[in-house]
């Protein structure tokens, strides 16, 4: 079974946001609302640049706060909202460590009042056009593009959550998230971690490596890299992890 | 919608490493979790005090249908909070009882509005199995007493269960509501008991209520001593909670509203009757129904500081 993971390497980021455009332009997300965030702290010896976005928690909080069940849990790992039945409780916002989520109540487009044609195409195509389950007979023989498009609850409706949900319109087709595709210096990454000859389980050998905020129990999937003289992937197998036992 | 209401969620959001308050649950979900406890607290005193025959019949009465009123306002108004456009589809807040607090929190309250309603009913119709007075009366009594219970303990846990927030992750602060909870509603009793029946019955039932609010007031002031206290020598975000609550921008709210006239006030004024001192005369009553309202204002503002005051910790 796979599990998706993704690891971040703090000594290659150089804060440049190319995964904050590559996010917002893969998936259109409304204005101030950012999937993906490249926080900045100022030290004594320079700046630190630390992204951030949905770390796709094997327990994650989100999950189990949301009364509706709209945040699930692919048996890939991904975590993704169901609009359709999203009341936006914001419980997961309240309930997510690493502020993650978002609740969209609706704004005016990047250009004011009018929405461009550019956000009328993107607010469109994840607004969940169709009623139909992924599981459905009549999307038999559609690409998994055009799949996607009729799946139920993958969308922006005005008062629901959204975060990150790994591009797994992207991941389905084999093709890398945008954010990954994008970065400059090689500093995102991202596969499958239950496999040892992944490119991110090699990365995790050869370089120290910590799970943001683990002592909260949640398990992430992200990783973030700090540096030469790697050892075993820590947080991986030896949680609870409904992903690992199916 | 407006812009103001988006950016309450995320335009402030910041590019930068540190601690940050949360902004998503704001003072309505601060009044609702101040209503629930006061409804449960109210219908689990009103049972209590009906059953060891201290208040009228008319003053439970009263009481009860007041606890459904505010419980019913309480969910009025987190129906406010939800989101614009989808809260219509309310219903699905049942849908994750296994997992979600506020899930079973809505269980709950659905569950000790109908029951209590159904204790209710006898008073209306006649010949009912469950009228006073029988077995089947005391078993739904002893039900709903449990699960306006639950509603009280709900509504400090769902805030204790989650750990992205240390000012609220302790078992103190289930407890400490519980406490304001009981507090609330106890206070409420003389309210209802002075427009119903009036004065007469406040001089009775204030034998056993004063002294009964007055140790309420000073069990929620101790454990709110202890968890300001423990949540001072917590984690680095706790401690800057309580920093902010004590010591920052909060603290005239809570110095003065909180301890001032939620807590000191009201304890000056039932320590009098419960000592001899005030008779319960025009004035007496007054102050004492001043001292009631001032416990729900206080207990109000407590819950609005405990979510103001919530920090996240840097997310790495």
């Amino acid at each position: 079974m796979v599990r998706l993971g993704f690891t971040i390497d703090l000594e290659r980021c150089v804060g440049c946001q190319s995964c904050v455009i590559a996010c917002k332009a893969e998936n259109g997300t409304p204005l101030n609302i950012h999937w993906m965030r490249v926080l900045e702290s100022d030290e004594e010896r320079g700046r630190t640049f630390v992204p951030v976005r949905c770390n796709h928690c094997a327990n994650p909080p989100c999950v189990a706060a949301c009364p509706t069940g709209a945040f699930v849990q692919r048996k890939d790992g991904i975590v993704f909202v169901n609009n359709d039945v999203c009341i936006g409780s914001m419980a997961c916002l309240t309930a997510c460590p690493y502020d993650v989520p978002y609740r969209w109540d609706g704004d005016e487009g990047y250009y004011g009042e009018e929405i461009s044609s550019f956000e009328k195409f993107k607010r469109n195509l994840f607004s969940n056009p169709f009623k139909t389950s992924i599981t459905n007979d009549s999307t038999k023989g559609l690409t998994s593009f055009e799949q996607i498009k009729r799946e139920r609850g993958r969308g922006m409706k005005i008062g629901t959550a959204q975060k990150c949900h790994f591009n797994y319109h992207r991941i389905d087709q084999g093709l890398a998230p945008a954010c990954v595709e994008a970065c400059p210096v090689d500093a995102l990454d991202y596969g499958d971690l239950h496999d040892q000859e992944s490119r991110i389980n090699l990365k995790l050998k050869q370089k120290n490596h910590f799970s943001p905020r683990a002592e909260l129990g949640t398990n992430p999937s992200l990783f973030y890299l700090t540096g030469k003289g790697g050892g075993e992937i820590s947080g991986v197998y030896n949680r609870s992890n409904p992903a690992d036992g199916e | 919608m407006s812009k103001s209401n988006n950016a309450l969620h995320s335009e402030s959001r910041p590019f930068r490493i540190e601690f940050w308050p949360q902004r998503a649950w704001d003072w309505r979900i601060a009044f609702y979790l101040f209503l629930a406890g006061a409804s449960g607290g109210l219908i689990f005193i009103e049972l209590l005090l009906k059953e060891l025959s201290i208040i009228d019949q008319r003053t439970a009465d009263w009481g009860g249908w007041l606890g459904i009123v505010i419980a019913s306002i309480s969910l009025l108004i987190l129906f406010s909070h939800l989101g614009p456009g989808v809260r219509w589809k309310a219903w699905n807040v049942f849908r994750n009882i296994r997992r979600s607090w506020i899930s079973r929190g809505a269980f709950i309250v659905t569950v000790l509005m109908l029951l209590r309603i159904l204790v209710m009913l006898p008073s209306l119709i006649d010949d009912l199995p469950w009228a006073d007075g029988t077995n089947a009366a005391t078993v739904i009594r002893i039900v709903v007493m449990l699960f306006a219970l639950a509603f009280m303990t709900y509504s400090g846990i769902v805030l204790s269960s989650w750990n992205s927030i240390a000012f609220w992750n302790t078992p103190l602060l289930p407890i400490l509501y519980i406490s304001y909870s009981f507090l609330s509603g106890t206070a409420i009793i003389p309210i209802i008991s002075i427009f119903t029946v009036g004065m007469d019955e406040l001089n009775s039932i204030g034998i056993v209520l004063w002294p009964l609010i007055l140790g309420l007031l000073l069990g929620s002031g101790f454990l709110l001593i202890t968890y300001v206290y423990g949540m001072a020598t917590s984690s680095v975000p706790a401690k800057q909670s309580v920093r902010i609550l004590i010591n920052g921008e909060k603290r005239w709210h809570f110095w003065i509203g909180v301890i001032l006239i939620g807590l000191l006030i009201p304890i000056l004024i039932v320590s009098l009757p419960t000592l001899g001192i005030l008779s319960l005369q025009w004035v007496g009553t007054t102050l004492l129904i001043i001292a009631c309202i001032n416990i729900l204002i206080g207990g109000y503002i407590l819950r609005n500081l405990i979510l103001a005051c919530g920090l996240y910790g840097p997310p790495i």
